[in-house]
């Protein structure tokens, strides 16, 4: 028995991917024997990617790594596992046509007598005995797709721990599950403890981390902000080292002077496949010349709202107008038709061609304009004119309008995507993570362009997991826990990051009144 | 590719994947052939050279036989461009030389418009029937692979039915149809070859295709649905709507080669079988990268070899269908993205790294003036 | 002319005639089954068919004798299923397009082959002997009985191995490490990946398998169903096989009910040929419209199903 009472203990990790971006930045991460132990931020903070090094899916740029008091390198998944760790993923990995005992043994097939046949038997055995050895009760003989998601977590657990992990990374088990699934989830947790297992818990959901955690570590930025015992440090606290700004931006911009409505969503709800609610009564409006931004932590309805108001996704039922004409399940052209630009988080499946030219990506929207076709033919020269003046004025570093989009810097290549959209005289704009992964030049330029446009009159929709972008840019701003909005607050300049974390964490929430703020018309 | 020594080097991988191709064939003539020398020399000189002079009459049948396989050829291209894996040029290229075949017999029209009028026919019947597999495609998703492929059986029963039960000329030893009228049968190009003025509308339909793909708003879409569907949804684009065209494309370009085939090289309707051009049309579209532009030199490329062949087995010995093999070779090796890919990473690397270093003597050039 | 088809229909006869049409079309069947369950799409079945087919006959003229012919035809099927295997899992060519140039070669490349190999052009009747053909098996005690025996017995050696295949193979998938393995793999290989299994060893040996399966179709038309080797010789199975493994919903014993089906439809044209009143190329044409339709009818009620699907979990 050692007397070592860390099990794992990750000592000055950093990453770097070759892009230059630095994921782990000098991180120590020490857990605890028998612990169940908390890693916390906000998505973009680096535990996902900590994480990751500890599995063996990467490997640190610096650093080294000790399990149980021996020095490793964790090169592969294989290793890992070898070594005793395992990992329930977010997403699972599950086939779904096969049973819950075949997922199981998947690789490690027990077989018969005869060395041909799988020993089904055996299986299912396997399964039933580590099922009822650490309560996680599942039904060896379902097929996975028809078994419901609190289930396919546990043989998720399970699969790790037949494999022999004693140290398990549980990457935000409770996303997909109800509330009465999670309840049941921590009772399984604990019970795991108290047989001497290690469970490394992310996640950035305050109450449960609370519930159930004995110490936590606080990640943001790629740098660890400090471990702390859970039972010591109030929520509070927490919130203000996870939600923070290491800089603070400010944005050069006049006062915004609203004037109409444009975009106005009502009631917006919609039920996802794992029967959860992503959104509920979702209310809002956004005016001419305002930036509305939509704060949260990723994952609490963001995305599914983006997609309504886009056809990319139906909603369940509500409304959505702009200029009072409905978007919902509109056929794109149409919705461009009616002025609404999108700026899409995915930016190499949705905002770009990625073999096609600069040229053909900004034309992409307008290809039928009487402005650049004679008859049959397209009018290459104002294609080419107007190619070329958006080059120069979104200063997009590139050989010529010939070049393959594909080519370019990411921040290019979102600077491709923007001048197409704003330059389509747009009167709202939706603009979905703008400035992620892109260089400190382009974001910068992008921020002001949109700014300038707002205050020429057009309405914005910002959604960022950027601090700094969600509050400096946005002139008010509505934050979405759980699929609702829980606050509204028109001038963000009263906001300081206490506040917002409470507020993204859900710490806070403000009364219906003051939500309902947000809509501006009937 | 942009960069020159990018596109050199996609240059030389073709030409590697020919090599290799006519190499095998080497291996295999010398195998098989009495005179493996003789052999090599028919399929690879003799198309242009024989008996020390050059062959005028065998380069025009070269010419005359890249006809079909231009319009196959750009016909692959279009609906490749969409992603649309069709194969159903066979049937279309068989319908509309049938189709064609039958208004040169039976309906009588004035001199040049009657060639007009039946080309016209053949080409609007070949877009026609790829409309099935292709909204089959769009509405129910089904592949339009195999639905295309089992029209091209259908096609041919159907056309071998009406062929000999209902059209042939009873009067000839073997199954053919009645001979075209003299109005619609389209003049040679030089007279005692087999080159038609088909072959000129052949070349003026790769300007109209490559002017379609590259210079109007429907290949515009065409292209970029074949490149990212989401993206061209997003855009705005109507994806299905394009994608059936693009089909539809396919098979009137099959359609107008079939007609054009029939009409320029017999005087009457001979195939009693799916030509074959279809397939050819794919190995032609491949080798041009589906660019519109490249598919005749492609198409003369073919030809040439398909000619080699030919003369090998007339002059060597050597069974003509070594074309099958050589096509296929330079198939598999011209659309593998990895073949050479080692070569071609350290070319992008090394391309990267110069274009750095310009930027970095550009930088330290304006550094030094401040 | 319609109650002369009926009878023909009910006829002991006619049922022999679908089992003996359907086989050939049932092993391409299952060999699109094997290789769409490791998420590899075989298109060149119709290729490998006919290049198994060509080294069947060759095999078998060599030793004279009809089993190293099958052996030889599957062993040249894995051959070059793993040809198309190299291209399109290490070389990068769109396995569709590696399919494509399978069959490419198979079409011409095999009139060639048999120059080379015996110097004969076009076919191979003139060659085959009694000894190369699969024998005929009539099986002890049901070939007496009426009707039954008619329908079952005196089939070609390999047509009771197609139809034990359809079993077999569902052993391979269902009882298997290896079928587990592949099914994982087809069906999201990052689950494989994640617990060590070699995503491309798997997609190999199912291609493997694809191939195997194919050949002894090939083997099946050249020794026993045509009795000789051409060119014109596997006519379209190889494709009809693959619409057979959609509307089989990618099962082994869908697989062969849709292969029935086909061989239905093949034996009807075939019967109304030579009959009165019905021309033998527009009957010909029926099995590839059947496909056509099976493939549509298929597609619309899988798209039924999923709206349903959808409506019910809300």
């Amino acid at each position: 028995m050692s007397d070592n009472e860390y099990v794992v203990q990750m000592k000055g990790i950093t990453k770097v991917y070759p892009n230059g971006i630095a994921a782990n930045q000098g991180v120590d991460f020490h857990v605890k024997r028998g612990e169940i132990h908390a890693l916390m931020g906000e998505n973009g903070a680096g535990k996902s990617t900590l994480m990751k090094i500890l599995f063996g899916f990467e490997q640190p740029t610096e650093g080294e790594i000790i399990v149980n008091d021996e020095k490793v390198s964790l090169s592969s998944p294989t290793v890992a596992i070898a070594k005793g760790i395992g990992m329930v993923h977010q997403h699972f990995m599950l086939v779904p046509n096969l049973t819950v005992a075949e997922n199981m043994v998947l690789g490690m097939e027990p077989k018969q007598k005869n060395k041909l046949f799988i020993h089904y038997k055996k299986a299912v055995e396997i399964t039933e005995e580590f099922s009822k050895k650490y309560n996680l009760y599942v039904d060896p003989h379902a097929k996975v797709r028809d078994i419901p998601v609190g289930m396919k977590q546990k043989v998720e657990i399970l699969k790790a721990l037949v494999r022999g992990a004693k140290i398990l990374i549980l990457d935000e088990p409770t996303a997909v599950l109800t509330t009465q699934e999670t309840e049941e989830l921590f009772k399984e947790l604990i019970h795991l403890k108290e047989q001497g297992y290690t469970l490394i818990f992310i996640s950035h959901k305050l109450n449960e981390i609370k519930q159930i955690t004995d110490r936590l570590t606080i990640m943001r930025s790629g740098k660890s902000m400090g471990v702390y015992d859970t039972a010591e440090i109030s929520k509070e606290e927490i919130s203000r080292l996870m939600v923070g700004r290491d800089v603070v931006l400010t944005v050069e911009k006049e006062k915004a002077q609203p004037s109409d409505c444009i975009l106005s969503v009502r009631n917006l709800e919609y039920t996802n496949e794992w029967n959860k609610k992503m959104l509920d009564h979702i209310s809002f409006d956004v005016r001419a010349g305002e930036i509305l931004g939509i704060a949260g932590v990723e994952g609490n309805g963001q995305r599914e709202l983006v997609d309504m108001l886009f056809n990319l996704s139906v909603p369940d039922r509500g409304t959505a107008t702009v200029n009072g004409k409905s978007i919902i399940g509109r056929p794109q052209k149409e919705i461009r038709n009616l002025g609404v630009s999108l700026i899409p988080e995915d930016r190499m499946t949705f905002g770009i061609a990625g073999a096609g030219t600069i040229e053909e990506n900004l034309m992409s929207d307008r290809a039928e304009d009487k402005k650049y076709n004679n008859g049959l033919l397209f009018n290459l020269k104002a294609m080419h004119e107007d190619s070329d003046r958006l080059i120069q004025d979104y200063q997009v570093l590139c050989k010529s309008r010939r070049q393959q989009v594909g080519m370019l810097s990411g921040g290019n290549i979102q600077k491709v995507v923007v001048a197409r959209e704003f330059s389509s005289e747009p009167v709202l704009i939706i603009a979905d993570q703008p400035t992620r992964g892109i260089d400190v030049g382009a974001t910068e330029f992008i921020r002001k362009k949109l700014v300038a446009l707002s205050r020429a009159g057009v309405a914005v929709l910002l959604v960022s997991a950027d601090l700094n972008e969600v509050m400096e840019l946005s002139d008010s701003l509505i934050i979405m826990n759980n699929g609702k909005i829980t606050a509204y607050f028109e001038d963000t300049a009263v906001l300081d990051d206490a506040m917002m974390g409470e507020y993204m964490l859900g710490i806070k929430q403000q009364s219906p009144e003051e939500i309902g703020g947000v809509v501006h018309g009937k | 590719m942009e960069n020159k020594r990018q596109s050199m080097f996609e240059f030389f991988r073709g030409f590697a994947a020919i090599a290799i191709a006519i190499l095998v064939a080497f291996i295999l003539i010398l195998i098989c052939a009495d005179d493996p020398g003789k052999a090599m020399e028919c399929l690879l000189v003799r198309p242009i050279f024989s008996n020390g002079a050059i062959n005028l009459k065998s380069i025009l049948t070269i010419f005359a036989r890249m006809t079909p396989t231009i319009f196959t050829g750009l016909a692959v291209c279009v609906m490749f461009s969409a992603n649309q894996f069709n194969l159903g040029g066979e049937g279309a290229v068989m319908l509309g030389g049938f189709v064609a075949a039958l208004i040169a017999i039976y309906i009588p029209l004035g001199a040049g418009v009657h060639i007009l009028v039946a080309i016209l026919a053949g080409t609007i019947i070949g877009g026609l029937v790829m409309i099935v597999p292709a909204v089959i495609k769009v509405r129910l998703k089904a592949s339009e692979m195999v639905c295309s492929l089992m029209m091209n059986y259908v096609i041919m029963y159907v056309v071998l039915h009406f062929l000999n039960n209902v059209f042939a000329d009873r009067s000839k030893g073997a199954t053919q149809s009645y001979p075209f009228m003299s109005s619609a049968v389209i003049p040679k190009m030089i007279s005692n070859t087999e080159l038609s003025w088909g072959f000129a509308i052949a070349i003026i339909a790769t300007v109209t295709v490559a002017f379609f793909m590259y210079r109007t708003r429907w290949g515009y879409a065409i292209r970029m649905i074949g490149i990212n569907e989401s993206f061209s949804k997003y855009s705005g684009m109507k994806v299905g709507g394009m994608i059936v065209l693009s089909q539809v494309i396919g098979g009137m370009l099959s359609g107008m080669g079939g007609a054009i085939e029939v009409l320029g090289r017999d005087n009457t309707f001979l195939w009693l079988n799916l030509p074959g051009y279809g397939w050819t049309g794919i190995t032609v579209a491949i080798l041009a990268k589906n660019n519109p532009i490249m598919i005749p030199f492609a198409a003369l490329f073919i030809s040439y070899l398909n000619r080699g062949c030919e003369l090998m087995s007339i002059y060597a010995g050597v069974p003509s269908e070594m074309i099958d093999i050589i096509q296929a070779v330079i198939f598999l090796f011209f659309a593998a993205e990895h073949f050479l890919a080692g070569t071609r990473q350290k070319i992008v690397v090394k391309d990267a790294k110069e274009e750095l270093q310009k930027k970095e003597v550009a930088a330290a050039g304006e550094g030094g003036n401040k | 002319m319609f109650e002369q088809l009926i009878n023909m229909v009910f006829s002991a006869s006619f049922g022999y005639s679908i089992i003996r049409i359907t086989s050939p079309i049932l092993f391409a069947a299952l060999a699109a089954v094997v290789a769409e369950k490791g998420g590899v799409v075989n298109i060149g079945l119709e290729g490998i068919m006919m290049i198994s087919a060509l080294f069947g006959v060759l095999f078998s003229y060599w030793t004279n004798s009809w089993i190293p012919g099958v052996i030889g035809a599957v062993v040249i099927g894995v051959l070059v299923a793993m040809i198309m295997a190299v291209f399109a899992l290490k070389l990068k060519t769109d396995i569709i397009l590696a399919g494509i140039a399978v069959n490419l070669l198979g079409g011409g490349g095999t009139a060639f082959l048999l120059y080379l190999f015996t110097g004969l052009k076009g076919n191979t009747a003139s060659m085959t002997t009694p000894n190369m053909l699969t024998p005929k098996v009539h099986i002890p005690l049901l070939k007496d009985i009426p009707v039954i025996g008619q329908i079952f017995s005196g089939h070609s050696v390999l047509t009771y191995l197609a139809f034990l295949l359809v079993f077999l193979v569902w052993i391979l998938l269902y009882k298997t490490a290896m079928g587990l393995r592949i099914r994982a793999v087809g069906e999201n290989s990052n689950a494989a990946d994640s617990v060590g299994v070699s995503v491309l060893k798997t997609k190999y040996i199912a291609l493997g398998i694809s191939g195997a399966l194919a050949g002894l179709g090939g083997a099946y038309m050249s020794m026993y169903y045509s009795q000789s080797w051409n060119i014109g010789i596997v006519a379209g199975r190889g494709f009809i096989a693959l619409a057979a493994q959609a509307m089989g919903q990618g099962e082994p014993v869908g697989a062969m009910l849709s292969s029935l089906l086909f061989g239905f439809a093949s034996a009807l044209g075939n019967k109304m040929e030579g009959m009165q009143g019905f021309s033998s190329y527009l009957v010909a044409s029926i099995p590839y419209l059947v496909t056509i339709l099976g493939l549509v009818v298929y597609a619309m009620s899988t798209k039924k199903k999923i709206k349903r699907f959808r409506e019910n979990a809300k």
